[in-house]
C-alpha cells in the first residue's frame, strides 16, 4: 500500500538536507574535482601509474594494513571468547577501557610509544635495571607500526567480536555436545562460523583505518620505505613541493579505497536461528585465575604508554619532578588548544546537524543515496580532503578578502566537518530508521505540520544519537592531525599538530603535558558519550 | 529397574532448590509440566549434563551418567530456540551427529528422516530459509539421527503459533510411536502434555507434585495444585456442605449438574439457591459461572437454564476432598 500520509511532509525533510548537500558539494566534491584536475592537467596521474615506486608504496600500504588487521583481529578472538563466557570482577572496566580506543587520537599512541617503547624509553630503562642492558629496539621499524596499529585497534576488534559473541546463546554449542561432538569440532563448525561475520567486519574496519594511517607511520616507521599512500601525499606536498604529483597519489588512494569498500563485507549479518542472549557464567577456580591473567595482560598492553605520557609530563628525563614543562607547554599551546576546541566544537555541531537532517530524510524516504553521498569523504581519507582544500585555498584567496591565516582556519574547519560528517551520519541514521512510522502518522492525524512533527516528535528521539555523534565527532576533530597538517602549512597549529611538532623536536616533556590534556579530553568525551547513550559501544 | 531412573537429585540456588526422584520406562513419552520456575528446564539440563547436580544419581539403562560429559551420555536434545547450525544446510545439520560413516548410508538415512518429518527434498536448503515449524522439525530429525538412548525436548513448540503447535505435537507423537524412542518432554502447556504423553509429571517448586497418566491426574488429582493445574474446577470449604468438617471440596465443572430445586438426590452434594452470573456457549453446551453463598462456582450444562436461581448437584464419588 502506498503511504500517502508519509509523502505529505517529504518536502520539509528534503529541504532540511539542502545545507548538508551544499556542504558536501562545496567542501568535498569541488575540492576533489580540483585534485583530479591538477593530476590530469599536469599528466602526473599517468606518470604515477607508470612509476614502479607508486606500486611499491601501494603494496606496502596494503601489507601493513593487512598485517595490522590480522594481528588485531586474531589476537582479539581468545580474549573475546573468554569475555563472552565468564563474568568476573573487572570485566566491565576492561570493556569500558577498550571503548576508549574509539576516541583515542593516533598522535597520543605515537607519543606514548616513543616514551614507553623508545630506545631510551621507560620500558628499556626498567629492563636495564633488571638485566643490565636496553634490549628493546622496536621503534622506527615495521613491527613498531604494527604494534601501534594493534594498540589502537585490538580493543576495537575485541569489542566488536565480544559483543557479537555474547549476543548469541550457547544453545548451538550445547546442541553439538548432545550430538556427541567434542569441543574442537564444536568450535570449528559451530562457534567459529557464528563469529566469522563479526571477525570479518572488524578486520575490514581495521584494514581501512590502517590503510590511511598517517602519523603512526610517519613517526614510528620513521623512514620513507615505511610510508603509506597518505604519508606519501604529505611528503610530496611538503618535501617535494609537488602538489600535482601528490594529487595523483590521492586519486590512486581514493580508487584503492573505493575498490576495497566494494569488495569488503560491511559486517555480514549473522545468520541466527535463535533469539536468546547467552548467560555469562560466574568465573571461579581456574577460570578466575585465567580471568585475572587476561585482565593483567590487557592492562599491561593498554595502560603503560598512556601512563607514561602523564608521568613524563611531570618528570625530567632524569626522573626529577617538575611542572616547568606544563607551564612551557601551556604557554606554547594555549592558542593551539583554543583553536582546537573551537574547530572541534563548530565542526561537530555542523556535522551533527547536517547528519540529523540527512538521517531523518533517508529514514522517511527510505533513500540510501544521500547517506552514501555524505559518507564519500570517508573513502577519500583525511589527507586527500586536506589536499583538496589546500588546492582550493589559492582560488578562495582571490575570492574572499580575508587574511591567509583566516582562510586556512576556515578550510581547517571545513576539513574537519567533512571528516566527522560520515561518522555522524552513520551514528544517527540507524536511530532515525528506528523511529516508528506510526509516530509520524499520529502526529499528522493530530493536525501537526510536518516541520512541527520533525521538531517536536522526531528530533527529540534522536537526542541520544546526536549526543553520541557530537561527542565522537568532537574527539575525532580534536585528535585530527592528517588534514590539519596538510592545510596548516606549519603556520597554524592545533593541539595534536603541536604535539606532533614537539615530538619532531624531541621535546617529549612539553608534548607529554599537552598529550595529558588531550588524553583527559578523550576520556571526558568518551564518558559523556557513554553516559548519554545507554546502548553505547561497550 | 526403570530405563531412566532419577533418584534424589538435588540442586540448590540462592532462591530456589530442586529435589527430584522420577522413573521413566523404556519407550515411554513422559511430559514434565509445571508453571515457570518450577524446575522443569533445570531438571532437563541436569539429565543432559548441561548443569551438574549437587547430589543424587541419574541412571540411564542401568548406567550411572550423573558425572559423564554431555557428549558421552547418549542423550539427544531438542531446544526451545531450535539451535540449528547456521553454517550448515539442512542435510549437514541432520548428519552432524550421525554415527554411520559411509556417505551413501548417511545420505539415505538423512533422506528417510526428512521424509519422516515431512520435509523431503529440503536437504540442500539453508537453515535460515526455513520457517519456525520446519526448523524445529529439522532439529528433531537431527537429534534422532544421532541415535540417542533418550530424547529430551525442552519446550520445543513454544516459539511456534497455535495451529502449528497442534500439528507438530501430533507429528512428535507419531515419530515416537514409529521409532519407539524414549522421550522426556518439557512443556508448560497442559493441553500439549495431555495430547502427547504416556505419563505426566507435574512439577511445583522444584518437586514432582504428581506423576501419572493424564486421565489419572485429571480425574483423581492428589493435591489442590494438581487439580487446578490439570483443568478448571471449583474449590469451597468443606464446612459449607458438611458442618464441622475441615478441608476443601473440589469438583470439575462437568460434574456440577444444574437442577431446578426441590429434588432429592441422596448420593449428591447439593448447593441450593445459587445464582447464575454468566453463561458462555462452548459449542457442546454452556459453561456457567454461579455465585453461591459468596463463592464462585463453575458448572456445565447442555442447555441454557431458564431460571437465574438454580441448585447444583455434585455426585459424591466425583468430588475430591483435600486436607490442607
Amino acid at each position: 500500500m502506498d503511504r500517502n500520509n508519509g509523502k505529505i511532509g517529504l518536502w520539509s525533510y528534503r529541504a532540511g538536507t539542502i545545507p548538508a548537500i551544499l556542504l558536501v558539494t562545496i567542501l568535498f566534491i569541488l575540492p576533489m574535482a580540483l585534485v583530479f584536475g591538477s593530476a590530469i592537467r599536469e599528466g602526473t596521474l599517468i606518470n604515477s601509474l607508470e612509476d614502479a615506486s607508486t606500486y611499491r608504496i601501494l603494496l606496502f600500504t596494503v601489507e601493513e594494513a593487512f598485517v595490522s588487521a590480522l594481528v588485531s583481529t586474531v589476537a582479539a578472538i581468545p580474549f573475546a571468547a573468554f569475555f563472552s563466557r565468564y563474568r568476573f570482577p573487572g570485566r566491565k572496566a576492561i570493556l569500558a577501557l577498550s571503548g576508549l580506543s574509539f576516541t583515542m587520537p593516533a598522535i597520543l599512541v605515537v607519543l606514548g610509544f616513543v616514551i614507553w617503547y623508545g630506545n631510551n624509553g621507560y620500558l628499556n630503562t626498567l629492563l636495564e635495571g633488571i638485566i643490565g642492558c636496553k634490549p628493546l629496539r622496536i621503534l622506527y621499524s615495521f613491527p613498531a607500526i604494527i604494534l601501534a596499529h594493534a594498540y589502537l585497534n585490538f580493543p576495537i576488534a575485541f569489542l566488536i567480536i565480544t559483543s557479537a559473541w555474547s549476543g548469541r546463546p550457547e544453545t548451538e554449542e550445547l546442541a553439538a555436545y548432545t550430538l556427541g561432538k567434542g569441543r574442537l569440532w564444536t568450535f570449528l563448525h559451530v562457534t567459529l562460523p557464528a563469529i566469522r561475520g563479526s571477525a570479518a567486519s572488524s578486520f575490514a574496519l581495521i584494514f581501512l583505518y590502517c590503510f590511511s594511517s598517517f602519523a603512526i607511520v610517519l613517526v614510528l616507521g620513521g623512514q620513507p620505505r615505511y610510508y603509506t599512500l597518505e604519508a606519501e601525499i604529505y611528503r610530496r606536498v611538503y618535501i617535494d613541493a609537488d602538489i600535482p604529483s601528490a594529487a595523483a597519489i590521492s586519486i590512486i588512494a581514493l580508487a584503492a579505497t573505493a575498490i576495497m569498500l566494494l569488495i569488503m563485507p560491511e559486517g555480514r549479518r549473522e545468520k541466527r536461528t535463535s533469539r536468546k542472549k547467552r548467560e555469562l557464567k560466574e568465573a571461579h577456580g581456574g577460570s578466575l585465575i585465567a580471568a585475572f591473567f587476561l585482565v593483567i595482560l590487557i592492562l599491561l598492553f593498554l595502560l603503560p604508554p598512556m601512563v607514561a605520557i602523564v608521568y613524563r609530563s611531570f618528570h625530567e628525563k632524569g626522573g626529577a619532578f617538575t611542572t616547568e614543562h606544563w607551564v612551557k607547554g601551556l604557554n606554547a599551546g594555549y592558542g593551539a588548544m583554543l583553536s582546537s576546541f573551537i574547530i572541534a566544537f563548530l565542526s561537530s555541531y555542523l556535522s551533527t546537524s547536517a547528519a540529523s537532517a540527512i538521517a531523518l530524510y533517508s529514514a522517511h524516504s527510505r533513500s540510501r543515496l544521500l547517506p552514501f553521498f555524505t559518507t564519500l569523504p570517508l573513502a577519500a581519507g583525511s589527507v586527500t580532503i586536506g589536499l583538496g582544500l589546500l588546492i582550493a585555498s589559492s582560488y578562495i584567496g582571490s575570492l574572499i578578502p580575508l587574511s591567509a591565516d583566516w582562510i586556512r582556519y576556515i578550510l581547517l574547519l571545513a576539513a574537519h566537518v567533512m571528516i566527522t560528517l560520515p561518522f555522524s551520519v552513520r551514528t544517527i541514521t540507524p536511530r532515525a530508521q528506528a523511529i516508528p512510522e506510526v509516530l509520524r502518522d499520529s502526529a499528522y492525524t493530530l493536525g501537526m505540520s510536518s516541520i512541527r512533527t520533525i521538531m517536536k516528535v522526531e528530533k527529540p528521539l534522536l537526542r541520544s544519537g546526536r549526543m553520541k555523534a557530537f561527542c565522537f565527532s568532537f574527539a575525532l576533530s580534536l585528535g585530527e592531525v592528517n588534514a590539519t597538517m596538510m592545510i596548516s602549512l606549519g603556520r597554524l597549529t592545533t593541539l595534536p599538530a603541536l604535539i606532533y611538532d614537539l615530538i619532531g623536536r624531541y621535546d617529549y616533556q612539553s608534548a607529554s603535558a599537552l598529550g595529558t590534556i588531550l588524553l583527559l579530553e578523550a576520556l571526558i568525551v568518551f564518558i559523556i558519550a557513554e553516559i548519554g547513550d545507554k546502548d553505547g559501544i561497550s | 529397574m526403570a530405563f531412566l531412573e532419577i533418584s534424589d537429585l538435588k540442586k540448590k540456588y540462592r532462591d530456589f532448590s530442586l529435589s527430584i526422584s522420577l522413573e521413566v520406562e523404556e519407550g515411554e513419552l513422559v511430559s514434565l509440566i509445571g508453571p515457570s520456575g518450577s524446575g522443569k528446564s533445570t531438571l532437563l539440563s541436569m539429565i543432559a549434563g548441561i548443569l551438574s547436580p549437587d547430589s543424587g544419581r541419574i541412571l540411564l539403562s542401568g548406567e550411572d551418567i550423573t558425572n559423564k560429559r554431555i557428549q558421552d551420555r547418549g542423550i539427544g536434545m531438542v531446544f526451545q530456540d531450535i539451535a540449528l547450525f547456521p553454517s550448515m544446510n539442512v542435510m549437514k545439520n541432520i548428519q552432524a551427529g550421525m554415527k554411520e560413516k559411509d556417505r551413501k548410508k548417511r545420505d539415505d538415512l538423512a533422506d528417510k528422516l526428512l521424509e519422516l518429518i515431512g520435509l523431503s527434498g529440503y536437504g540442500q536448503r539453508s537453515v535460515s530459509s526455513l520457517s519456525g515449524g520446519e526448523a524445529q522439525r529439522v532439529a528433531l530429525a537431527r537429534s534422532i539421527a544421532a541415535e540417542p538412548r533418550i530424547l529430551l525436548l525442552d519446550e520445543p513448540l513454544s516459539s511456534l503459533d497455535a495451529p502449528l503447535r497442534k500439528h507438530l505435537r501430533a507429528a512428535i507423537r507419531s515419530i515416537h510411536d514409529s521409532l519407539g524412542i524414549t522421550m522426556l518432554y518439557v512443556t508448560h502447556d497442559r493441553e500439549e502434555a495431555f495430547a502427547v504423553s504416556d505419563r505426566i509429571a507435574i512439577m511445583h517448586d522444584g518437586n514432582v507434585e504428581a506423576y501419572g497418566t493424564a486421565e489419572e491426574l485429571y480425574r483423581k488429582p492428589s493435591s489442590m495444585f494438581t487439580a487446578f493445574f490439570t483443568g478448571e474446577g471449583t474449590a469451597i470449604p468443606l464446612s459449607m456442605v458438611s458442618e464441622g468438617e475441615e478441608g476443601t471440596l473440589f469438583f470439575r465443572p462437568e460434574n456440577a449438574m444444574i437442577i431446578e430445586g426441590g429434588q432429592i438426590m441422596p448420593q449428591h452434594i447439593l448447593l441450593e439457591d445459587a445464582e447464575i452470573i454468566s453463561a458462555e456457549f462452548t459449542g457442546d453446551g454452556y459453561t456457567l459461572g454461579l455465585s453461591w453463598n459468596g463463592y464462585q462456582i463453575l458448572a456445565r450444562s447442555i442447555a441454557k437454564p431458564r431460571k437465574r436461581e438454580v441448585s447444583i448437584a455434585i455426585p459424591k464419588e466425583k468430588a475430591e476432598i483435600f486436607q490442607s
